[in-house]
């Protein structure tokens, strides 16, 4: 479904992607990690049409993806409503006067009858269980309320893959236990799942397989999620975790404990 | 409507930037008043607020775009006095530094956007929505306000040009700035303005006032009931002693004799006199001369001149012609 | 889940005339990498000291607009074509590329008044608007701009007047990179036919400003916590160097030029 082969891209002579190649088939759920700045952010607004490779080539559905493509109007449409973006600060994601207006943008664009747009927003307000939120303003909710409306707006495009940029950041645990288990109901839905993420707890529970980026921007490994979180020397090497970092294999719960040194 | 350096005279951005003079004076003065001095770094916010929404691009019938500048909004959500600072302030960053609208002409981009247009657009709102009251009071008044207050924006600018070549001539009487009267410029520059930009400029002031009264209503700026008077004086005594300012530092009153009036005013409709001449004898550097008081220089000088521009040209295309080829390099 | 959820979306865009929205972002995505780009200007050895440049860039400025003399005019634009041919490649392509089109787009503006012998200004304001043009985007271009606003302070603008400019370029910058998401978002979801583009619009313009007044009430906070009273004072202080002095004489000869040919 999504191809980049030999991708690279730099931000006025700074390197932020280097030689990048990686394939994401339908249904696939995968964890991109690695350090801050390692170029993940990057390689999603590529993958989302808002960057383009300097060198490389983007496939999405076998269709290159390239600036002069996107600037046909139908065909960047077309291609917007198949993949949907959360933003890492939903806060630069809000732009509607109330959180209905924000979830019923999509729909009404789409030129989908009142009635079917107002099913659409009423099921996206009860699956992110914000239906009292229905009339606030985005801009005055907490940032795990505007989270979930900025999703909730991305969702009611119908998306085939989903991307989220570090989906956790800034959560209590509480809720981000309510969007680990989310994010496993989308994919059991059917949907292809590219998440960002520091949290490496997350990874082994929504991800099936795990890409890793280097400091110098390149893909350190991309191997199932598993093997990846217990190749600990490897996640030193590239400056993800320290030394104190140990792996519970098979832990499918939050777990909290001291280790002294 | 950033007017560029050299389309006006020098002697009318002096005398539109000492009109600014007192402007910002009592602006500051004002603000002192409403915020405390330890607030000014609301005005920078507000300046790069105003800065930012001239880059939003607004799309107009027919599918062209064009962007709004903002004045009476910002006058409308921070006050008149506020909105003028802010203003200024993001002109001469533009100016400085972008290249948006001249150096010179600061004072003059200084008077029109960021002192006629917020004050006409606001005090216009003001007085709208205090006489009419009510939700439709205070919307009447932002599109009244916001139409009006770029359109006075808009013929001040026209007028500015349009005296140019009324009071700027050299001697064999040629313009030596805009050379457009006002029987051009104004029309040129208030028809699309009262037809497109002014229409715009409402449409996206009631939307953006719209929004923010309905999300954070708290941040709407308060001005006091009363005490316009002084400003609508000041208003008045400005715009009446401009041209006045103008006039004077301009020609002498006296060569502006109505013959000259008339002359300009019958502009368009001259014979095309000069052009034919000077197509007769093709393009020719020599001809050419007299006009720009370049004879009576020693030729060397021609060709120390040339000499420089061409060494500086060869630089410049050398230096292009190398970063496209290690660019092309760099590709492969 | 809801079960339109499970299914794939069969969905063919209706077309829609958007463009303004790329144009936006364009616009903004310049301005911040012009910022971005002035932050690293190199200031070695032979950096002459902003306020000379912008001393020296207003005094061409008027000399150029007062002159009516053409072969001052071109004097001045060979210098500023010799100053620039100086420059990298990339800055000599923005610079010429500014010039040429302020120049083009006057000729244009004037090419009517031709007709009726308008035979001065049609070569004389073009070529003056191209000088001044190149003037002030060399000088944009090759200093930092917080030292070309610290330069203002020589000339006796108040402190705080600077102050204001400074903060008014970062927060340029910080609301832009804040509300360049935001026309992301706009168009990402942008997905087919928007009967109300002005509403978005000014949902993206609107998000901004009350986000600037947060930004504004939480600087000032943080300001009147490290003792800010609204006197703010900066120390400036200029050394003369070789290439100062040359800089200045160049400026100077200009300036005698200017007085002989008028």
């Amino acid at each position: 479904m999504i191809e980049l082969s030999d991708v690279s891209y730099s931000y006025e002579g700074t390197a932020a992607l280097r030689n990048v190649s990686l394939r994401i088939e339908k249904g696939e759920s995968v964890a991109l990690m690695g350090m801050n700045g390692s170029g993940k952010s990057t390689l999603l607004k590529l993958i989302n049409g808002i960057l383009f490779p300097d060198s490389g080539v983007y496939r999405f559905c076998g269709e290159e993806i390239t600036h002069k493509k996107m600037q046909d109007p139908l065909f960047s449409k077309r291609f917007h409503q198949r993949i949907g973006f959360v933003f890492q600060n939903a806060d630069t994601q809000l732009f509607c006067a109330d959180v209905y207006d924000e979830i019923a943008f999509g729909p009404r664009q789409m030129g989908l009858e009142e009635s079917e747009t107002e099913k659409r927003v009423e099921d996206c307000l009860s699956l992110l269980s914000i239906e009292a939120l229905r009339h606030r303003q985005p801009y005055h909710l907490s940032g795990g309320e505007k989270r979930k409306v900025a999703i909730a707006s991305v969702l009611a495009l119908n998306p085939e893959v989903l991307v989220f940029d570090e989906p956790l950041v800034g959560l209590d645990p509480r809720a981000q236990r309510w969007f680990v288990s989310f994010l496993m109901k989308l994919h059991a839905a059917g949907k292809t799942l590219i998440v960002s993420t520091h949290n490496l707890e997350m990874v082994q529970e929504i991800a099936g397989r795990a890409i890793l980026f280097d400091e110098n921007h390149t893909i350190a490994a991309d191997r199932p999620a598993e093997s990846l979180l217990e190749d600990v020397d490897l996640l030193i090497q590239t400056n993800l975790v320290d030394e104190y970092y140990h792996h519970h294999p098979g832990a499918g719960h939050q777990h909290f404990h001291i280790h002294p040194f | 409507m950033h007017i560029p350096d050299n389309y006006l005279s020098p002697s009318t951005c002096a005398a539109l930037g000492a009109a600014m003079v007192p402007a910002w004076t009592v602006s500051i003065r004002k603000l002192k008043k409403e915020v405390t001095r330890a607030k000014m770094p609301l005005l920078g916010i507000g300046a790069s607020f105003s800065f930012l929404m001239m880059m939003f691009n607004i799309p107009l019938p027919g599918g062209t775009t064009g962007h709004a500048v903002g004045g009476t909004l910002l006058a409308i959500l921070l006050g008149p006095y506020a909105a003028c600072i802010s203003v200024s302030v993001a002109l001469l960053i533009q100016a400085l530094f972008f290249g948006d609208g001249g150096l010179l002409s600061f004072g003059a981009n200084c008077f029109n956007m960021a002192f006629v247009l917020p004050f006409v657009g606001y005090f216009l709102y003001k007085f709208i929505k205090d006489r009419v009251g009510g939700e439709k009071g205070e919307y009447a008044g932002i599109i009244v306000g916001s139409y009006v207050g770029i359109n006075a924006a808009a013929l001040c600018a026209a007028i500015e040009f349009g005296i140019q070549p009324l009071l700027f001539k050299n001697a064999a009487g040629q313009a030596l700035y805009c050379p457009y009267p006002l029987s051009v410029s104004v029309p040129a520059m208030m028809i699309p303005h009262l037809a497109v930009a002014g229409i715009v400029e409402a449409v996206f002031t009631v939307a953006v006032f719209t929004f923010i009264k309905k999300v954070s209503p708290g941040t709407l700026y308060e001005g006091e009931k009363q005490k316009s008077k002084a400003v609508y004086g000041l208003l008045a005594a400005l715009i009446c002693l401009t041209p006045l300012g103008l006039l004077a530092t301009g020609t002498a009153w006296g060569e502006w004799g109505a013959d000259e009036i008339q002359n300009v005013a019958a502009g368009g409709g001259k014979p095309l006199g000069f052009v034919p001449e000077g197509m007769l004898h093709g393009i020719h550097f020599e001809a050419a001369m007299p006009d720009y008081s370049i004879a009576g220089l020693p030729p060397y000088a021609a060709y120390i001149l040339s000499a420089v521009a061409g060494v500086a040209i060869l630089l410049i295309l050398f230096k292009i012609f190398r970063s496209i080829k290690s660019k092309n390099k760099g590709m492969q | 889940m809801p079960e339109w959820l499970l299914k794939e979306e069969q969905y063919e865009p209706l077309s829609d005339r958007d463009s303004f929205l790329d144009k936006s972002i364009l616009s903004l995505l310049g301005i911040l990498s012009r910022i971005r780009a002035q932050s690293g200007i190199r200031t070695g050895k032979y950096a002459v000291h902003a306020a000379f440049k912008v001393a020296c860039t207003f005094l061409l400025i008027v000399l150029l607009s007062l002159s009516k003399n053409l072969f001052f005019i071109l004097t001045v634009n060979v210098a500023l074509l010799a100053a620039i041919s100086l420059l990298s490649a990339d800055k000599i392509l923005r610079i010429l590329k500014a010039g040429f089109v302020a120049a083009l787009f006057t000729l244009v503006i004037l090419l009517p008044s031709a007709f009726w012998g308008n035979r001065y200004g049609i070569v004389m304001i073009p070529l003056k608007v191209f000088a001044a043009v190149s003037a002030v985007n060399i000088l944009s271009r090759t200093t930092e701009w917080r030292d070309v606003t610290g330069a203002l302070k020589s000339f006796f603008l108040p402190d705080i007047f600077i102050f204001v400019l400074d903060i008014t370029i970062r927060y340029i910058f910080m609301l832009g990179e804040f509300s360049l998401p935001l026309l992301y978002a706009l168009r990402l979801r942008s997905v087919g036919k928007n009967n109300r583009k002005y509403a978005s619009l000014s949902g993206v313009a609107g998000t901004m400003f009350i986000k600037s007044k947060e930004m504004a009430e939480e600087m000032n906070a943080a300001m009147e916590c490290r003792g800010f009273t609204g006197d703010y004072r900066k120390s400036s202080r200029i050394r003369m160097n070789w290439t100062d002095s040359g800089y200045l004489l160049i400026h100077m000869l200009l300036l005698l030029l200017f007085l002989y040919l008028g």
